[in-house]
């Protein structure tokens, strides 16, 4: 049995994890990837942000990872006259004790479900940013500690462009992760006329973890080791980023460490007390890709983000031991080639 | 003319004036213009295949096929299919006529005649060194390297060849191979503009000091040939220089030495010539011409291995030839005269004079040399178709004088008696067990040279080799097989141990009296003799070789008081030679003894190997460079081998040792993939590299289990904070060796075998070491160099 340092149990982990993902994949039939990667930000205290075209699950996604958890969840609807103390609260004059009293505003919960995000103003977005960020509101000069674990799950529609409001860079930059639905298979789909032909599926489900399970898995995940060649691959991914020809606007440092941290929280729900390059490399895309610009010579090309991200992961050398570099049999020129792709 | 052209021409001119430095060694010389068309179109059919362009090794490939088939044009038509294809039968022909060459190459001196098997070792050699250095200098574009070949072939021929113009020879070779390293400079300069070839003007009209890169590459190349013919002369060198101690105050050239040329090389040539050429033409005055013995130079400085002339003061010839050493007025002589003519062809350094010569007349730069009273030549003089007068001393000692002679000066007898330590005990011992009996220095001598003449079941073999090493007499005593070297090295040597004062005398023995009263020597009439110095009589001949020469008079048994064996009693001596038929030639008169022509029961029976057969030093080395040759093609096998056993093999249990290890079997098993074909990817972890592993192995579930289990312990290793052990990972790998073995063709199994892909690796660590060597060096450059003054950062004026 492994055990992490601060006592953590990773069998009590995955048993919790696996019991989550169970349950949310009742409601969303044949997506795996995009449950498994909902719980890995979950673990990693990131914000997730699904993109998709309408009806594919998104809200569904959202709402079935929030009860699944016994936990606060607020569900905001963004509307373009959605104001920012909507959101964040609002202090009222309370005539009978005649001072302001704060009203907290939908931020305040567990997991936050922001439906079309992209549909407020950025006046309103931006009224996330703190929350986002800092884990706190600040109102009239008075700060808000929010709940633990704290999570904003934001859907948007991607296609659909008129009324709305694409999201400012930095909003982008403090998801820790995007995802896309997809449609899903024939097969699922069937069986999901079937299930959920009569009554709502989310009806049926009943939360199978608690928050503070949630909080203990988190500091688990916080425990797992990344060696220092895993650390530096991330660097690497992350800085290539910056320098591509295709990219107008590279990941931030902020981004790196998300990487980072989704990557503990992979390797956790694999059951390992460590993170892996392989962790990185299948959490590169999702992690970096909403954040990039490319450039427009890029998007004359049809070249989008995932692709270049994708084709940075398949340049970079996979590091190797410090003591064997140069000499692991991934490939004896490592740090030669690791040069070159660094150069281009 | 583009480049490559250009290069490819002067890769043809280099080889052929590199080839010019053989010509002397062979006659007539037109084998050269056979290889300087052949070389030609050789160089046409790379320059074909360069311009098409085909790859490097097709290229050479083409060359090789052309060579072929020109060497079976010229050499072994008759046995080729239409002439030109070379079949198993043109090439055994060719085998043969390689055969005959090398053993044509043994048996004439320089110049050899141009005998076909020569012809094709001349034709054939100068072709491959032709294309090996085109394949260096145009196809592979690297004409530095290209002046090993021609080195080789320049060495082979200046090895070979007896002096002479041998500057002209360098100068050729040196030439060609300069201009080859110009062509190639200015080819490569050319890539980058046009080449100038005159002196630039700058803007103001005046001649610019800078010289054209060619033409400067041309001076230097001159300066530097002018420069290694002229500095050796000037030089001191280890002998023949300025500061020889050996050298006279008159004269110059190196008249210092007479130890130019070994006699002895030459001496078993000369006996083993098909045709007997004859080499001097003697008139003389006097009617007995049995002891005309001709002598050349003689051998006094014994090193165990061989006889050499000592170094020797050399003055000008006198016009009286002293008395010679140790001769009292007492001794009978008669004083005559020999009209000696030289031939054409024979070029000596030594005058051929009979001994001891009294006066000499000559034409030619000649000087003296008192000790052994022989005439060396000066200047490169040589006997070369001169006729010159040698009057001369016949010393006809008696044997009385001979047996009661003094002992010698004790200088003399030290400087004569002269054996190494190296020489083996069994030589002294024979000589003393021969010479058993015998009362003086006198008796011992004619004992010994009956021995080896008569008694000791010698025979006369021309085709034993001269043999070396402190052993080669010892040998010889054994096998009793030799020829006059051999006899008159052993009989010297011995008589050294017995205390006689002795020396080898080289020359030739008399030759044939011819029908107009001259006497021709042939080249078949070189000979080897000892010479044992008594005092009052000075050196005198002996001839312990059988049938060669005759037995100087005051040796024969006929002699009365000499106690020699009587013919007619059984010799005692005969007994010490086991293989000796005694009875047999005990009726037999010595002198017949003496020549071989007494009847035998049964041929002389050859006792082991000959007097000359390789020695162990060279059977070893043999053999470890044949083992190199087999061994080299399978090297990658044995460095893959050698590698996966270090990899897989033994390794500490801690968790200190897991990591290694764990990234050694990773490397092993990642090798052996790629062994198999599986090329490694950089970009690839361990999980993905595994994955695909299995998927292009087409490994079995077990194999890709292992497979997995491997990459699972490579990734705690790297990545792990403690990185556990995990055991059996060497088995693991096996059994996935065995899993892409089962499913991997045959030619890629044997390819895996004998020559693994992995073995890349040994380049790429080599390069990366060559690379890390190149950057030490320019990070030094820029201290090691002075800042130019010109550079553009200054100010002008």
């Amino acid at each position: 049995m492994t055990t992490y340092d601060d006592g953590a149990d990773l069998t009590d982990l995955t048993a919790t994890v696996e019991r989550v993902r169970a349950s949310v994949e009742k409601v969303i039939e044949g997506k795996p990837e995009a449950v498994r990667l909902a719980l890995t930000v979950l673990l990693a205290e990131g914000h997730l942000l699904i993109e998709d075209v309408p009806g594919v699950g998104k809200t569904m996604l959202a709402k079935a990872l929030a009860r699944s958890v016994d936990c606060s969840v607020r569900r905001i609807q963004f509307t373009p006259d959605l104001l920012p103390s909507d959101i964040t609260g609002v202090s009222v004059w309370d005539q009978q004790r005649r001072d302001f009293e704060f009203k907290p505003g939908a931020v305040f919960a567990q997991i936050v479900i922001g439906d079309e995000i992209n549909r407020a103003s950025p006046k309103t977005q931006s009224a996330l940013l703190e929350s986002m960020e800092e884990r706190q509101v600040t109102i009239d000069g008075q700060t808000y500690e929010l709940p633990s674990p704290f999570m904003v799950v934001a859907t948007q529609n991607p296609v659909e462009m008129e009324g709305t409001y694409p999201l400012p860079e930095a909003q982008r930059d403090r998801f820790m992760a995007r995802v896309s639905i997809g449609y899903p298979h024939p097969e699922a789909e069937l069986r999901m006329l079937d299930v959920h032909g009569g009554v709502s599926p989310l009806d049926g489900l009943r939360p199978v973890a608690h928050a503070h399970e949630v909080v203990k898995l988190i500091e688990a995940v916080r425990g797992v080791h990344v060696a220092e060649p895993v650390r530096r691959y991330a660097v690497d991914l992350v800085g290539a980023t910056r320098s591509h020809p295709d990219l107008r606007l590279g990941a931030s440092p902020r981004a790196t460490l998300h990487l980072l941290r989704a990557a503990k929280a992979a390797a956790a729900l694999g059951g390992r007390d460590y993170a892996l390059p392989d962790d990185v490399q299948a959490l590169a895309v999702p992690v970096l890709a909403h954040r990039l610009l490319p450039t427009a010579q890029a998007q004359l090309n049809r070249r989008t983000a995932e692709q270049v991200v994708q084709e940075i992961v398949q340049q970079t050398p996979v590091p190797a031991a410090p003591q064997q570099a140069g000499g692991l049999g991934l490939g004896g020129r490592m740090a030669q080639s690791g040069r070159r792709s660094r150069g281009l | 003319m583009s480049g490559r052209t250009r290069l490819a021409l002067c890769a043809w001119a280099a080889t052929l004036m590199t080839a010019c430095a053989l010509l002397p060694l062979v006659s007539p010389a037109t084998w050269i213009v056979q290889v300087a068309l052949l070389l030609a179109v050789q160089s046409a059919v790379g320059a074909a295949a360069r311009r098409v362009p085909l790859a490097r090794p097709l290229t050479v490939a083409a060359q090789v096929l052309v060579t072929l088939v020109l060497l079976t044009l010229v050499f072994a038509r008759q046995q080729a299919p239409a002439g030109l294809v070379p079949g198993p039968e043109a090439f055994r022909h060719l085998a043969g006529l390689v055969r005959q060459g090398a053993e044509d190459v043994g048996r004439y001196t320089t110049p050899a005649p141009l005998t076909d098997g020569i012809r094709l070792l001349l034709v054939a050699g100068v072709l491959l060194i032709g294309l090996i250095v085109d394949a260096l200098a145009v196809t592979l574009r690297s004409a530095a390297t290209a002046g090993l070949p021609l080195l080789a072939l320049y060495s082979v021929a200046a090895g070979l060849a007896d002096g002479g113009a041998g500057w002209l020879w360098f100068l050729l070779a040196a030439a060609g191979y300069l201009m080859l390293l110009l062509a190639e400079g200015r080819d490569r300069l050319s890539q980058w503009g046009r080449v100038f070839t005159g002196a630039v003007r700058s803007p103001r009209g005046e001649r610019g000091s800078a010289v054209a890169p060619v033409r400067t590459g041309r001076r230097i190349g001159v300066v530097a040939l002018g420069v290694a013919l002229v500095v050796p002369l000037a030089l001191p060198g280890m002998r023949h220089g300025l500061l020889d101690p050996s050298r006279t105050g008159a004269g110059h050239g190196d008249g210092g030495t007479i130890s130019a040329v070994n006699p002895l090389v030459s001496l078993r040539d000369s006996l083993n010539v098909d045709e007997d050429r004859t080499v001097l033409t003697l008139r003389t005055d006097t009617r007995d011409t049995s002891d005309l013995y001709v002598r050349i130079v003689s051998l006094d400085d014994f090193d165990g291995t061989t006889w050499k002339p000592s170094q020797r003061h050399i003055v000008a010839v006198p016009d009286t030839l002293p008395a010679p050493a140790g001769l009292s007025a007492d001794v009978p002589r008669t004083e005559i005269t020999t009209t000696i003519s030289a031939a054409d062809w024979y070029a000596q350094d030594w005058l051929p004079m009979p001994y001891p010569p009294s006066g000499v007349r000559i034409r030619g730069s000649w000087r003296y040399e008192p000790v052994g009273m022989t005439l060396v030549g000066d200047h490169g003089q040589t006997t070369r178709g001169l006729t010159y007068q040698v009057r001369s001393l016949q010393v006809l000692p008696t044997t009385e004088q001979l047996a009661t002679a003094p002992d010698p000066a004790p200088a003399l007898v030290r400087e004569y008696t002269k054996v190494p330590r190296t020489l083996p005990a069994d030589v002294a011992a024979t000589a003393r067990r021969v010479t058993e009996g015998a009362g003086n220095h006198y008796e011992q001598a004619v004992k010994l040279q009956n021995w080896f003449a008569f008694d000791g079941g010698f025979q006369y073999d021309t085709q034993v080799e001269v043999g070396t090493g402190p052993q080669a007499i010892s040998r010889f005593l054994r096998d009793k097989r030799g020829f006059c070297v051999h006899f008159s090295f052993a009989m010297a040597a011995m008589a050294r141990t017995l205390g006689i004062p002795a020396r080898v005398a080289v020359g030739f023995a008399p030759g044939t009296v011819q029908g107009d009263g001259t006497i021709a020597v042939g080249l078949k009439d070189a000979h080897a003799w000892p010479e044992l110095y008594f005092e009052g009589v000075g050196w005198t001949r002996f001839e312990p070789t059988p049938t060669r020469g005759t037995t100087p008079s005051y040796t024969r048994s006929e002699e009365p008081g000499a106690p020699l064996p009587d013919p007619a009693v059984p010799s005692a001596q005969a007994s010490t030679a086991p293989s000796a038929a005694p009875s047999a030639t005990a009726g037999c008169p010595p002198e017949l003894r003496r020549l071989q022509e007494c009847p035998t029961p049964s041929a002389q029976p050859v006792a082991g190997p000959s007097d000359d057969g390789p020695r162990p030093f060279t059977i070893a080395a043999a053999a470890l460079a044949a083992l190199v040759v087999l061994l080299l093609p399978l090297s990658p096998l044995l460095w893959r081998r050698r590698v996966r056993s270090v990899r897989l093999g033994a390794h500490g249990r801690g968790e200190r040792d897991a990591v290694p290890h764990t990234l050694a079997v990773w490397q092993e098993l990642t090798n052996t993939a790629w062994d198999f074909g599986i090329r490694p990817e950089e970009s690839q972890t361990p999980r993905q590299a595994a994955a695909r592993l299995v998927r292009l192995g087409r490994l079995d579930p077990v194999a890709a289990a292992s497979v997995h289990r491997v990459a699972g312990a490579v990734e705690q290793a790297l990545y792990a904070p403690r990185p556990r052990p995990v055991a059996g990972l060497a088995a693991d790998v096996r059994r996935v060796t065995e899993g892409l073995r089962s499913t991997a063709s045959r030619g890629t199994r044997l390819r895996a075998l004998l020559a693994p892909r992995s073995a890349t690796r040994l380049t790429w660590a080599f390069a990366a070491r060559w690379a890390a060597v190149r950057s030490r060096v320019a990070a030094l450059r820029p201290v090691l160099r002075k800042p130019s003054a010109h550079g553009p950062s200054r100010p002008e004026g």
